[in-house]
């Protein structure tokens, strides 16, 4: 291979303009060091350009057509036409702009923005491929945030025709009749609401019991409970065996328990988690090892196993969270400039936009108890809440789990309209080591679904006002 | 066979529950898996079924009362039996629940212990190089504060008896001018400016003073004083002072007792070994009377003076210096009608006593010249209170007063 011979100097090369890579290297910049972010596609990586921005933008446009359509006890009597094309041309605005904003931060900040694919040829050297041939770079520090990549299942590898990622299904030309929708996480489950919203006959095809088992059982339930109402077929313990394409029609087997049945589909979305992306990165030239699951292994200050590279997001382990993502960018930034930073978070917020949406962070009840807390769950459901009614809504509530002994907060998971905004008070609680009173005696604007979070705190402390507890006899 | 059918753990981990409704009275006859009663828990009401068939002999809990996870809800036998006295676990079916039960609580993992405070002062603290895990918070619930970082920064501690405690502070800057004489503080004047640094900043301390009549105490010594001089002992007024302050101590041990700070723990010692504060040119050393409390006034006073020249040409053995309970500090060899002495750490409290003066004082209505010592009380006031000092003090100060008191304590 032909290596330039020009070589740039640089205090900081990131590799990968995504949440971690972008506010890596803009928090760099504003720290004074000399910064090049490296990307090979566009700037925002998956969050901004094929994941949560663009299903954020299309689930908001899903979600006021279906209001339209299903709100005739509200007096709402319309019928709805979906113009998809048009609602994608929106969501690729809206995406642009975002990019467009990213490159302006970068542009005004003094990031160096390099197009390319980045290998690292040495613990401080490194190459990018980019259009004009290959330039070389001296570091004296690299942050790794070259993000994951979908994982494909074996029988069902992605053709992006018949089969689809979750990047694919949100940039479809037209809404699918029949979807199949691989996979009970949190895309699959976004993916099936938002097509189900949209006029597709959805089916959701999962291996395990329950959907969403990274989140609180209740959780689950409620959207789970809430499917039928959206016309979503949903087959547990259930896996496609087989699909065939013949002209225009598909056909896939799905094997339920000891039978098989035969299905007409237009799309299969397999959408069983991500992997992390190191590919071709010329690691081997560096210090830097991988964990069991082939992740980055980083310490506290996401720096890696070679002293001079910090590796944050999505391939440096833990939850694939944007959220996530931007905190470990900073924290690697400010390590790089001599700053004590770490990533010590306690509360990692996880949101999913059902229906309805979900949010959790801190500790789940059972994880509570198994980590040796004596546990006070404490609940306040949605139906008893003012602010609710007046949406037409009555599923959902906030649960909170706290330490019995301190009244210490633990976590809180919510399904509500807006959860993943409500979520944000308790993650403070968490991190600023609240107890239920704190949030309990702290006044909150009526009428919000936002009380519904005090009078969780109050139910914990045994004296919720709006909803009735016998006294338990002495 | 009766079986006692013991309210059972419903899979969620839950500790009790309340008794809604009975499904069965006592005398009913029941069939496997027939509901028996519902119980509401946290989580939910449930219903339970009867682990066996047979009659109910008894039920345990009225509608509307608690149940604990492993108490008995009910007897269930076979016709004409009575209820179990104990209460054995039924064999088949409810062996399962039971195991349940145990199941989670076997490994019983210790609570988690976690840091409370918040992102910033976590920030702070990793600014300031202090190990957060190690401060006690004083917010609330134990939250670590920002202040209680700051706090812990400026005073880096190894509070284990007699290790030397490191201390790090903003240093004061000390502006330089000719002539002027620079003294490096090492070795012991090193050692006693950390711990004398450690224990103001760190022991919210409070002193008690009182003046006390030694008349008849001098007298004593007085008329001792060549007795003893022609035993080989320099009699002073320190070992009576000793003797009366273990008198003291027996009464209120809480003033002969080490304070655990990590433990957050009063260590009440069961020996009576008094430091005595020795003056030397290097500076200050407190070797230590072990067992004074079974030692005679003219052991310790020989031991005192052997201790003191030992400390002095500092040939002390380090085992001469340790394990101290309680320290006595005179200042009055030197004069000075009051000093505020400071606590030596993890000891709970030092008296410091002062110069004997010809003073006025009150003897049954008559104004009189009488020998008067200062006596001080420096305590730590988180582990006693004045009340408790002041009753301290008083309990020496008598047996000063009156010395023959010393004579019906003694062993």
């Amino acid at each position: 291979m032909v290596v330039g011979e020009l070589t740039t100097n640089c205090d900081v090369a990131v590799i990968g303009g995504g949440p971690g890579g972008y506010v890596a290297a803009i928090r760099c910049a504003q720290l004074g060091l000399e910064t090049v972010l490296i990307e090979k596609g566009q700037l925002g990586g998956v969050c901004t350009n094929e994941g949560c921005i663009p299903s954020k933008a299309l689930i908001h446009a899903a979600d006021i057509a279906f209001e339209a359509g299903h709100s005739e006890n509200l007096g709402i009597v319309s019928k709805t036409r979906i113009d998809f094309r048009k609602m994608q041309k929106w969501k690729d605005d809206v995406v642009s702009g975002l990019q467009n904003g990213i490159a302006g931060l970068c542009k005004n900040y003094g990031v160096d923005i390099v197009k390319g694919r980045a290998f690292f040829t040495s613990s401080n050297k490194l190459t990018v491929e980019t259009d004009h041939g290959p330039a070389d770079y001296d570091f004296k520090n690299a942050v790794i945030a070259t993000g994951s990549v979908p994982t494909a299942l074996q029988g069902l590898e992605y053709d992006h025709k018949w089969i689809i990622d979750s990047s694919d299904a949100l940039a479809l030309a037209k809404v699918p009749r029949r979807l199949l929708v691989v996979g009970g996480g949190y895309i699959g489950i976004e993916m099936a609401t938002m097509y189900a919203k949209l006029g597709s006959k959805v089916t959701i095809i999962y291996r395990g019991e329950r959907i969403l088992r990274q989140l609180e059982p209740e959780l689950g339930i409620e959207v789970q409970r809430g499917l039928p109402l959206l016309g979503i077929e949903l087959l547990l313990n259930s896996n496609i065996v087989s699909w065939k394409a013949k002209g225009k029609k598909a056909y896939a087997a799905v094997k339920i328990g000891n039978s098989t049945k035969k299905v007409l589909f237009d799309k299969i979305l397999v959408a069983v988690g991500h992997e992390p992306f190191t590919k071709d990165l010329g690691l081997g030239k560096t210090k830097v090892q991988l964990d069991d699951h082939g992740f980055i292994k980083v310490d506290a200050q996401r720096r890696t196993t070679d002293p001079n590279i910090f590796a944050v997001g999505d391939v440096a382990g833990g939850p694939m969270l944007a959220h996530k993502a931007f905190r470990e960018g900073k924290v690697a930034a400010e390590v790089i400039a001599g700053k004590k930073s770490a990533f010590d978070n306690i509360a990692i917020p996880f949101v999913v936009f059902s229906d309805p949406e979900l949010a959790s962070t801190g500790m789940g009840e059972e994880e509570a108890r198994k980590s040796g807390y004596v546990v006070k769950a404490a609940r306040f459901p949605l139906s008893a809440s003012g602010r609710a009614r007046t949406m037409s809504t009555k599923a959902g509530f906030v649960k909170l789990v706290s330490d019995a002994d301190s009244g210490v907060i633990l976590g809180a998971h919510i399904a509500a309209p807006n959860a993943s905004d409500l979520i944000s008070e308790l993650s403070l609680a968490i991190e600023m080591g609240a107890q239920l009173e704190d949030v309990a005696a702290t006044i909150h604007p009526h009428p919000t679904l936002s009380e519904s979070v005090m009078e969780a705190a109050e139910d914990g402390l045994g004296k919720t006002v709006h909803i009735y507890k016998q006294k338990p006899s002495q | 066979m009766a079986v006692d059918f013991k309210f059972p753990d419903v899979g969620e981990g839950i500790h009790e529950g309340k008794i809604v409704k009975w499904l069965v009275k006592i005398g009913d006859v029941v069939k496997s898996d027939q509901p028996l009663v519902e119980v509401e828990t946290d989580k939910a009401v449930v219903e339970l079924p009867s682990p066996a068939a047979g009659k109910i002999l008894k039920i345990t809990h009225k509608e509307g009362e608690e149940i604990k996870v492993g108490e008995v809800l009910v007897s269930i036998g076979g016709e004409g039996e009575k209820a179990p006295a104990a209460s054995p676990v039924a064999p088949s079916v409810v062996s399962k629940i039971v195991e349940a039960v145990k199941g989670p609580a076997a490994p019983a993992p210790e609570k988690p212990k976690r840091v409370l405070a918040a992102p910033a002062t976590r920030a702070l603290a990793r600014e300031l190089g202090v190990n957060i895990e190690a401060i006690a918070g004083t917010g609330p619930t134990g939250r670590v504060t920002s202040g209680d970082v700051k706090n812990a920064s400026s005073r880096r501690v190894v509070s284990r008896e007699g290790a030397p405690i490191a201390i790090k502070e903003e240093k004061i800057r000390v502006s330089t001018e000719t002539g002027e004489t620079r003294i490096p503080l090492s070795g012991l004047r090193k050692i006693i400016a950390d711990r004398m640094s450690y224990s103001k900043s760190h022991i919210p301390d409070a002193v008690g003073m009182d003046l006390v009549n030694v008349t008849r105490l001098v007298a004593v010594r007085e008329r001792e004083k060549a007795n003893a001089e022609k035993i080989g002992a320099h009699l002073t007024y320190l070992p009576f002072i000793v003797k009366a302050v273990v008198i003291g101590l027996k009464k209120y041990p809480k003033f002969n007792a080490h304070f655990d700070e990590e433990k957050q723990e009063i260590v009440l010692k069961p020996r009576f070994n008094i430091s005595i504060a020795v003056d030397t040119p290097d500076g200050l050393m407190a070797p230590v009377i072990k067992d004074a409390d079974r030692k005679s006034i003219i052991d310790i006073a020989k031991e005192i003076v052997e201790l003191a020249e030992l400390s002095r040409t500092r040939k002390i053995k380090l085992e001469d210096m340790q394990g101290g309970t309680f320290t006595i500090t005179n200042v009055g060899s030197v004069g000075a009608m009051f000093s505020v002495p400071i606590i030596n750490p993890p000891q709970i409290a030092i008296m410091g006593v002062h110069r004997i003066k010809d003073m006025p004082v009150v003897v049954n209505g008559k104004i009189r010249v009488g020998k008067v010592m200062g006596i001080s009380l420096a305590f730590d006031h988180r582990v006693t209170d004045g009340a408790e000092a002041t009753l301290f003090m008083n309990e020496v100060m008598k047996h000063l007063e009156e010395p023959e008191l010393l004579l019906i304590e003694m062993i």
